[in-house]
């Protein structure tokens, strides 16, 4: 760590993770209402664990990317931050507001909470992903606000390198693209429309340049490769993921009544969607073959690897898959949209998170890297993770080409109930990956807390 | 890559040409560019006309790819990676073209 | 690779002095090149997905083709090509070391990128007039998506240029520094090139 503000990153890592935990819990409890429709009814039903579930998802990550910014943009604007206190106040801001809010969705009915935090003022709430109350939204706003503005100082008082003004460009967009969720149509066909500016524009857009930013940041550490080399793959890979991601949105506008033409612009975009991934795993893997030092810290080379890797296969090749508006005809909304969403979020994101949590965490505790044993551990966590993440994502493709099939394109077609039976043995399937999962969670939990001699950090 | 490696290139060797070789693909591609406008304006069609037209797109193309893109003395992937594209592609125009016809 | 046999069997005239230079080597960033192979496919794509969408409606595509303006397609695709010849002999220029020199033919490719746009412009303006719009058939969907997704490169491709032409002027191009001008002017080569097919595609085949 060379700037001791750089320290507030630590209760925003801290609280990702431990936010993170409770995702998986939800989550291994939804798998489980899969196959047992009652459990845990009536105290916690299935909308409302699918609403934790996803909720918690975006809050940690937010968390994660706001944490992996105040470590990241002192180090490149070399610089300490503009205000340390500010970052802290909306630590704990954000944090609260986010548990009371979880709280709410578990304690309230929907819609006494509803009444309760003035969606009768301004209706914003009951939309998939931002069921969050008016009050918790203009939080966010606040916060993000707050977030930005400390940021942005920071960055002006300091050096500017590309990696900084990616990342920034990143958040900016995150702060703005979240006002569209202030804004709901009573036309169903523009409420879908303008609720993907939120959805969409953030993870297959600004969400791209926060990644992207982040990976080449902790690849110019563990490989000590010039500057200039990533800087300039930077570039190519933020250009194809704006291009692409910003008119890909068409390919939710298939068959929800908008006008004809998104289905070809749809199609066409996204289907290039995946050559960003694509140049990312080539620029991860090619910037670790030519790396000019052994960085101490193992761990965050595998982790970051395997963002590269795995952000392609999840929102890559598994969104390729029913990106295509006549496949999209039968797939939408089905389990393999279900499959692409979990290995997609996982790869690109979630990995993102602890990639850079695995390189700036030792840091933040005052040693160049963690002990061999703790990062033995660290990187059990990364394959039981990512190979029961495979798992996941390969039974609910089974389960989502099945209930295609006899839900959809078979000449008989079944209902949907009806279909829900005859795939509850891939249901079954992914919940015993998602408790390996979970395994592998506890796994890393443990890491940090694994002894041994870990390597002095060296002052240069 | 070195300063003196590509000054020594300069003196001896050329990687992008010389300016009568550019000035009459010019004159080609020009030439070329007034068929295939005066195809459009007769409008002619029928499978042997886009057969022309696309053989002359390809023509074209190839001499951009070669010469003023300079693959021509680039590894070999290269210039056949771009070539293999503009193959590609008008190889499936033609098929469409021809399922066009049979409809 | 860089072999002398290489050298030998493609120039066989040349004398045994010319194996000193390198024998093949990729003009420009290397990333430069894959954005370009990534902008191919894109536009490989709109061009296959418009042949099949017309093989499936002849009648509608022959009949709107014949409203287009071919006089400006073609006034265009002579503009497009006389401004990438302009820019190979800015990159000769440069690699018989006359960098500033560069910087005049660079500033003439760039008139004739300008005088695409405003053609273009005019194209346009009468298209909108005579109520063509995304929504108004298929062929005019494709006619705007595929033609304006070619003129957002050619803006970016002059943005391009403008800092070539810059950096010539300055002098800061020569034999020992040719990356940068080589990257922009296989970039300008890659808009030219697409063009050469959309040209004919849309404009022509019927």
């Amino acid at each position: 760590m060379k700037y001791s503000s750089q320290s507030v990153a630590m209760p925003y890592f801290i609280a990702a993770i431990g936010l993170f935990v409770g995702q998986i819990i939800f989550g291994l409890a939804m798998g489980l209402q899969y196959v047992v429709g009652d459990f845990l009814f009536p105290e916690i039903p299935f909308n409302v664990a699918r609403m934790v579930h996803t909720n918690l998802l975006i809050v940690w990550l937010l968390f994660g990317f706001m944490g992996a910014t105040y470590f990241l943009v002192p180090e490149e604007a070399e610089t300490e931050l503009y205000s340390p206190k500010l970052a802290l106040l909306m630590f704990w801001v954000f944090l609260i507001a986010g548990a009371a809010t979880i709280l709410g969705y578990l304690l309230v009915p929907y819609s006494t909470l509803a009444e309760m935090t003035g969606n009768n003022i301004l209706a914003t709430m009951g939309r998939e992903f931002l069921e969050q109350p008016l009050i918790t939204k203009i939080g966010i706003v606040i916060v993000a606000l707050a977030f930005l503005f400390n940021i942005t100082m920071t960055m002006l008082k300091g050096r500017k390198t590309v990696i900084s003004i990616v990342l920034l460009m990143g958040l900016w967009g995150l702060a703005i693209f979240f006002l569209f969720s202030f804004y709901n149509p009573g036309n169903l066909v523009k409420d879908k429309f303008y609720w993907w500016w939120v959805v969409h524009l953030w993870v297959e857009g600004v969400w791209e340049l926060i990644m992207a930013a982040i990976l080449a940041f902790v690849l110019i550490k563990v490989t000590g490769v010039d500057r200039e080399v990533i800087e300039k793959w930077l570039y190519v890979i933020i250009t194809l993921a704006l291009v692409t991601g910003l008119i890909g949105t068409g390919h939710h506008y298939f068959w929800i009544g908008t006008p004809e033409y998104w289905q070809w612009l749809g199609s066409i975009f996204s289907a290039l969607e995946p050559i960003p991934f694509f140049a990312m795993t080539v620029f991860a893997f090619n910037m670790v073959n030519r790396r000019r030092r052994e960085h101490p810290n193992k761990a965050a080379v595998l982790w970051a690897l395997g963002t590269g890797v795995m952000a392609f296969l999840g929102a890559g090749v598994w969104g390729f898959l029913h990106t295509l508006a006549p496949v999209n005809y039968y797939t939408h909304g089905s389990q393999i949209t279900a499959a692409h969403g979990h290995m997609a979020f996982y790869g690109a994101y979630v990995l993102v998170v602890l990639t850079i949590i695995s390189y700036a965490m030792p840091l933040l505790r005052g040693r160049a890297a963690n002990s061999e044993r703790s990062q033995v551990c660290e990187m059990w966590a990364f394959w039981l993770m990512t190979i029961s993440m495979v798992f996941i994502t390969l039974f609910l493709t089974a389960a989502g080409i099945l209930q295609v099939w006899l839900q959809r394109v078979s000449d008989t077609p079944m209902p949907f109930m009806a279909v829900q039976d005859q795939i509850a043995l891939f249901y079954w399937m992914r919940l015993w990956a998602g408790v390996v999962f979970a395994a592998g969670l506890v796994t890393y939990l443990a890491s940090f807390f694994v002894k041994g001699d870990s390597k002095p950090l060296i002052h240069a | 890559m070195q300063t003196r490696e590509s000054s020594a290139r300069a003196i001896q060797h050329s990687d992008h040409g010389t300016p009568l070789r550019a000035t009459v693909i010019w004159v080609v591609l020009i030439a070329a560019t007034i068929v295939t406008w005066s195809m459009g304006e007769n409008g002619s069609s029928g499978p042997a006309v886009v057969g022309l037209l696309f053989a002359i797109a390809f023509g074209k193309g190839a001499m951009i790819i070669l010469d003023y893109m300079a693959l021509r003395r680039a590894p070999l992937m290269w210039p056949l990676l771009a070539l293999g594209w503009m193959t590609l592609v008008c190889a499936l125009i033609g098929i469409a073209y021809w399922k066009g016809l049979a409809a | 690779m860089n072999t002398c046999a290489q050298t030998l069997v493609s120039l066989p005239s040349r004398s045994a002095a010319a194996c000193d230079s390198p024998a093949r080597r990729l003009p420009g960033d290397l990333a430069i090149w894959f954005f370009i192979l990534a902008e191919l496919l894109a536009f490989g794509a709109f061009f296959i997905a418009y042949a099949f969408a017309r093989a499936n409606n002849v009648e509608l595509f022959n009949e709107q083709q014949l409203a287009l303006d071919r006089n400006a397609g073609a006034i265009n695709t002579i503009l497009l090509l006389t401004s990438s010849y302009f820019v190979v002999r800015a990159v000769q220029a440069a690699e018989g070391g006359q960098g500033r020199r560069a910087a005049t033919w660079i500033a003439g490719g760039f008139a004739c990128g300008a005088g695409f746009i405003v053609v273009k412009l005019f194209e346009y303006a009468a298209k909108f007039a005579a109520g063509v719009s995304l929504s108004s058939s298929t062929f005019h969907m494709f006619y705007l998506v595929l033609t304006s997704f070619h003129f957002m490169h050619v803006i970016l491709g002059l943005v391009i240029l403008a800092a070539l032409w810059n950096n010539a002027r300055k002098g800061r191009y020569g034999p020992g520094n040719m990356n940068g001008i080589e990257t922009g002017a296989a970039y300008w080569h890659m808009v030219d090139l697409v063009w050469l097919i959309l040209f004919p595609l849309v404009y022509v085949m019927r």
